[in-house]
């Protein structure tokens, strides 16, 4: 590769990729459709209008490495250039639907004619120090600006306007590069794995699947809240655009480096539209998505312009036409008609994709990897063989609920963040008691102790909670339990593994729980603590720990509040049963924290055993105030 | 002859010239899982800080993950190495068996990752480390004796060759393949969970006589290795031979005090444990007595300060009122880091800068040997810091404030360093399986051993 300006900085074609990328995205793509809306356009003439845009991007694709026209490539991305402002520039007037269909074909045109020749002489504007890295930064740059809060949220007049002054900027970069004749040599370094049709239909499944998933996004509501509004979405969709782009660059310099973009595009756009099938997990989708088409975008303009081999300019350009019009304008179509009709992405779409991306990754595997899958898959016959014989075998006596409920707490890695081991004589006894000893312990198999506490010890959980408060704990831990770090669990609800899991749980307590909870009555938090109590503290902790329960509106109160022994009093209200109905205010106070420190046995009240003594005194220096008049008591 | 050279001329001489294509291969399967492990780590200390996006991972929550991320450093990372060890000591690169050295790696590596779908998929033991149930449970042995089979085929096959004349050494190499057989089986074994260790009945931790048999356990891998890797310099048996006396009393000592549910306030316990400060000095002593090659010296000097710190903290932290303190907490979190990230890790790579020759410049990036070492002590600092809090106030890590927030934030950072240390590793190994210029290859190595 020979590069005719030494001087030559490269920064042109950083722009030229960004100009574009932000040109397709932000207006193209996004701010004309608004537009259309906005002018009432829909239905059968908005797909009248997309269709001409269609048309006019294809057919500029294939022509413009054919026209005799312009030879210069400056001329052409000038024209390209100054065609995309003009017509973004034309949708700020009041259109109808021919007109917009005229514009439609000038963006199509334009941004056909623009993309084709930028890639074919991307070299002249790049410069041969690191142009897959220009490739990079500039679709990089590209995402990340389009994805700049106050843009991505601006009006469509005021999107196409921007659109229309990058153009103009565009043909400012164009013209300070003085044409050069560029000798056309195949480029040293990374080289397609597989042919040019296998390439282009791994491109085409990648555009269609990134145009089905942003057009679903787009229009549900649902995945469009959890995807990119607000912000912080914004910048960290940016910012991993950003970030893929310049990994692709990176990947793209290694040996098979175009084939490892693919793959991984594919794994994350793929897995974006099987997340995108549930609402709930549009956040995910949302890392996901951002990734996958920064990837790909990069390869899309490095393999036509630097990767692919070709022999002349004019040969780069059929083969970029060729890649724009399939890949990019039928694929995008294609992915949007998806979107409108079906309104997700089947997963056996997904594996079609999958298997037109990866199986010439695979069969390249197979072959230089024959003796190495073979004895793989021996080994794994024949461990499947063995491990179907022992099962046959050993007769597995049915297990009961209390035992299904204990292997889900192994499953679900419970271990890692709670212990069943109360130390003897250390705080823990208070808090998580009584203790077991180490022959009831080894009667467990196997005795899951654990060595890592993010969480209560659960040795003796059922003594403390009722099966009601584990389940709604399960379910939502953060709102049942303050500030709780556990994740929900309720889809173990959905079968019968939740309930499971409750049960087993409820067994876990000893003999000596009585004799606990007597000492528990013993307690009382320190007088320091007491004198430093302060309500302030307290009202903030009683919102986050009680009145999920204790308050009308309390939302633990109102999902469950047919499931409880006894509904939890209003505090503004009562009745409280488990409390003096007079005396001195101390012993009042004193009885309050040992019901918030320990709860009430035998009742859904837990206990919060590992909160430290000061706050519990504030807590119940609180709901002394709040709980003025005790009607009655039953103690 | 040997004693009649410089020292740096027996330097240059002991280790492999060129990088064995078999350890290099084992070098890259290792790393591959460190990378996918570190790659987990981050994402549950992501979670730990952001517990909201567990909804997002479906049933896929954090502590599925804590699971696979443990199971893929010990069985991955941190085993991966003795494969490659393996295929030195019985010469695996060379002959009719070197073509099957990566297909066994493959199926390590495929072992691996139907054991980490299957802990993502629910299917665990409830054992810590010992992970294994189901269909894993029999695939992961399946693996390990492929590898010995290649190692049996590869010992017949090698049998005239000059390395293996001694009548020593194909003792040695008899008994390894005897004690390596039972590996797979134990593993099997002790998998079930009828099977459980003695416990401490005031901590429900492993007592100080399981903690130092373990430890013992290491020791005599510390005492083997260089027999294996490298050649004794001359002067040194009695170096050599205190080491070796040491560990045999050591062992003794671990006998007679028994395997009971024991509890760590015992004088014997801790003071036995204590014992173990003895290989501070002897360590590095028994290490200078042997051949290694110039490009292992950054490595060997981490390994031996992790050691000595593994050691002392080892020991500090069993004590009675310490251990009590931090038992459940973040400060153990920190102990065992030093031993995975600080020690294990920089003894395996050690280990593989050794076998890979001039190779080993993989690992000796200046960027990456700091960046490691430096997010490992700053995650220990960090975890002893949140552990300290926690002995005092449990509420410290249950209900996160700003403090526990900041040190774990802080502590993210230090595990994506980790990553980007381990990535950088990863690539460079990726770029030595292809450089044609440090690979002898199977028909170089033969070539070797014909001359």
């Amino acid at each position: 590769m020979r590069h005719s300006d030494a001087r030559f900085s490269g920064w042109q074609g950083v722009c030229l990729v960004a100009i574009t990328y932000v040109y397709f995205l932000i207006f193209a793509q996004f701010a004309f459709l608004q537009r259309l809306a906005s002018l009432g356009i829909a239905d059968t003439e908005l797909k009248a209008v997309m269709a001409a845009m269609a048309c006019g991007g294809i057919l500029f694709s294939l022509l413009t490495p054919r026209l005799k026209l312009w030879p210069s490539p400056n001329l052409r991305l000038g024209f390209g250039l100054g065609a995309s402002g003009a017509a973004a520039l034309l949708t700020l007037l009041p259109l109808g639907t021919a007109a917009a269909m005229a514009v439609a074909m000038l963006i199509g045109a334009g941004l056909g004619l623009l993309t084709v020749a930028l890639v074919t002489h991307l070299l002249q504007f790049t410069g041969n120090r690191n142009p897959l890295f220009r490739v990079g930064l500039g679709t990089g740059i590209g995402y990340l600006f389009c994805n700049f809060p106050p843009l991505f949220t601006a009006s469509p007049q005021t999107q196409a306007t921007v659109a229309a002054l990058l153009c103009l900027a565009g043909i400012f970069v164009v013209l300070q590069k003085t044409p050069q004749p560029v000798a056309e040599t195949v480029m040293q370094g990374p080289r397609p794995a597989s042919s040019f049709l296998r390439t282009l239909a791994c491109f085409a499944a990648l555009v269609w699947l990134d145009s089905a998933a942003f057009y679903i996004i787009q229009n549900t509501p649902a995945l469009k809240a959890g995807t990119w509004q607000g912000s912080i979405h914004l910048w960290a969709n940016g910012l991993l655009h950003f970030a893929a782009a310049l990994i692709s660059a990176w990947l793209l310099l290694r040996r098979r480096g175009l084939w490892l973009v693919l793959t991984a595009a594919f794994v994350a756009l793929g897995g974006a539209c099987l997340l995108l099938l549930d609402p709930q997990r549009a956040l995910l989708a949302s890392v996901f998505y951002p990734i996958g088409v920064s990837l790909y975008s990069v390869a899309l303009v490095a393999y036509p312009s630097l990767i692919a081999p070709a022999a002349s300019a004019a040969e780069r350009g059929r083969q970029a036409g060729w890649i724009y019009a399939i890949a990019g304008w039928c694929g995008s179509a294609m992915g949007i008609g998806m979107g409108q009709n079906l309104g997700h992405v089947p997963p056996a779409f997904v594996l079609g994709a999958g298997a037109v991306v990866l199986l010439p990754v695979f069969f390249t595997v197979l072959r230089q990897r024959m003796r190495e899958l073979a004895l793989t898959t021996v080994v794994l016959l024949a461990a499947f063989s063995l491990d179907r014989i022992l099962i046959a075998v050993k007769a597995t006596p049915r297990s009961s609920q209390v035992e299904r409920g204990r292997q889900m707490y192994i499953s679900e890695g419970c271990i890692n963040c709670h212990s069943q081991y109360v130390r003897p004589n250390s705080p823990d006894v208070l808090m998580w008691g009584p203790v077991e000893s180490v022959q009831e312990l080894r009667l467990q198999r196997p005795p899951l102790i654990g060595n890592r506490r993010q969480g209560p010890d659960l040795a003796e959980v059922g003594g403390r909670r009722s099966p009601l408060w584990l389940k709604a704990h399960f379910y939502n831990p953060p709102v049942v339990s303050g500030a709780s770090i556990m994740p929900s669990y309720a889809f173990l609800f959905g079968d019968e593994r939740g309930n499971d899991l409750v049960a087993y749980l409820n067994t876990l307590h000893s003999a000596g729980v009585a004799e606990h909870q007597l000492a528990e009555r013993t307690w009382h938090p320190s007088p320091s603590s007491v004198a430093e109590a302060n309500a302030g503290e307290g009202q903030r902790l009683v919102q986050r720990y009680c009145t999920t329960c204790h308050s009308a509106t309390g939302h633990t109160r109102l999902t469950w509040q047919a499931s409880f022994k006894r509904l939890p009093p209003d505090l503004s209200v009562g009745p409280f049963l488990y409390l003096p109905p007079s005396g001195p205010d101390a012993v009042r106070m004193d009885r309050l924290a040992q019901i918030v420190k320990f709860g009430i046995p035998g009742t859904d009240m837990p206990g919060h055993e590992y909160l430290p003594d000061n706050q519990i005194a504030s807590i119940s220096l609180r709901l002394s105030q709040l709980i003025a008049q005790p009607v009655r008591t039953q103690e | 002859m040997e004693e009649f050279m410089n020292p740096k001329m027996r330097d240059e001489l002991a280790p492999p010239r060129r990088t064995p294509q078999v350890v290099a291969s084992a070098a890259w399967h290792s790393l591959l899982w460190l990378v996918t492990a570190n790659a987990i780590g981050v994402l549950i200390a992501i979670l730990l800080l952001f517990p909201g996006l567990n909804q997002a991972l479906g049933e896929w929550t954090y502590g599925r993950w804590v699971t696979v991320h443990m199971n893929l450093e010990l069985y991955g990372w941190t085993s991966l190495p003795l494969a490659g060890f393996l295929f030195k000591v019985y010469g695996a690169g060379s002959g009719p068996t070197a073509n099957w050295c990566r297909p066994v790696l493959w199926v390590w590596s495929a072992a691996l990752g139907v054991g980490a779908l299957s802990w993502l998929s629910g299917y665990s033991s409830g054992k810590l480390f010992l992970d294994w149930s189901g269909y894993a449970r029999i695939l992961f042995p399946a693996a390990l004796v492929a590898l010995w089979l290649l190692l049996v085929f590869t010992l017949v096959a090698n049998w005239s060759y000059a390395e293996n004349t001694a009548i020593a050494t194909r003792a040695a190499k008899l008994m390894g393949l005897l004690i390596l057989l039972l590996v797979p089986f134990l593993i099997y074994i002790a998998s079930s969970p009828a099977i459980y260790p003695a416990v401490n009945p005031d901590t429900g931790g492993p007592t100080g006589a399981s903690q130092l048999e373990s430890s013992l356990a290491v020791v005599t891998i510390l005492l083997l290795l260089p027999f294996g890797l490298t050649q004794r310099k001359a002067g040194y048996t009695r170096t050599i031979a205190t080491g070796w006396i040491v560990l045999v009393a050591e062992s003794l000592l671990c006998a007679a005090l028994g395997r009971a549910d024991i509890s760590h306030h015992l004088p014997a316990q801790y003071l036995s444990l204590g014992s173990l400060l003895v290989w501070l000095p002897l360590t590095p002593a028994y290490y200078a007595a042997f051949n290694w090659h110039s490009n292992t010296r950054r490595w060997r000097m981490a390994f031996l300060w992790w050691w000595a710190a593994l050691v002392v903290t080892g020991w500090v932290f069993f004590l009675p009122r310490v251990l009590d303190h931090f038992k459940f907490t973040d400060g153990l979190v920190g102990h065992s880091f030093i031993a995975m990230a600080g020690f294990t890790s920089s003894l395996l790579i050690f280990v593989m800068v050794q076998l890979l020759g001039e190779g080993g410049w993989i690992f000796n990036r200046t960027r990456s040997f700091y960046l490691w070492n430096g997010s490992v002590i700053a995650y220990v600092l960090l975890m002893t810091i949140a552990g300290w809090r926690e002995g005092f106030d449990p509420s410290f890590t249950i209900v996160p404030g700003i403090f526990r927030n900041l040190l774990y934030v802080l502590r993210l950072l230090s595990g994506i360093l980790m990553l980007l240390a381990s990535l950088d590793w990863f690539v460079d190994a990726s770029t030595l399986l292809r450089e044609p210029g440090t690979d002898t290859g199977t028909a170089d190595f033969a070539k070797e051993k014909t001359a």
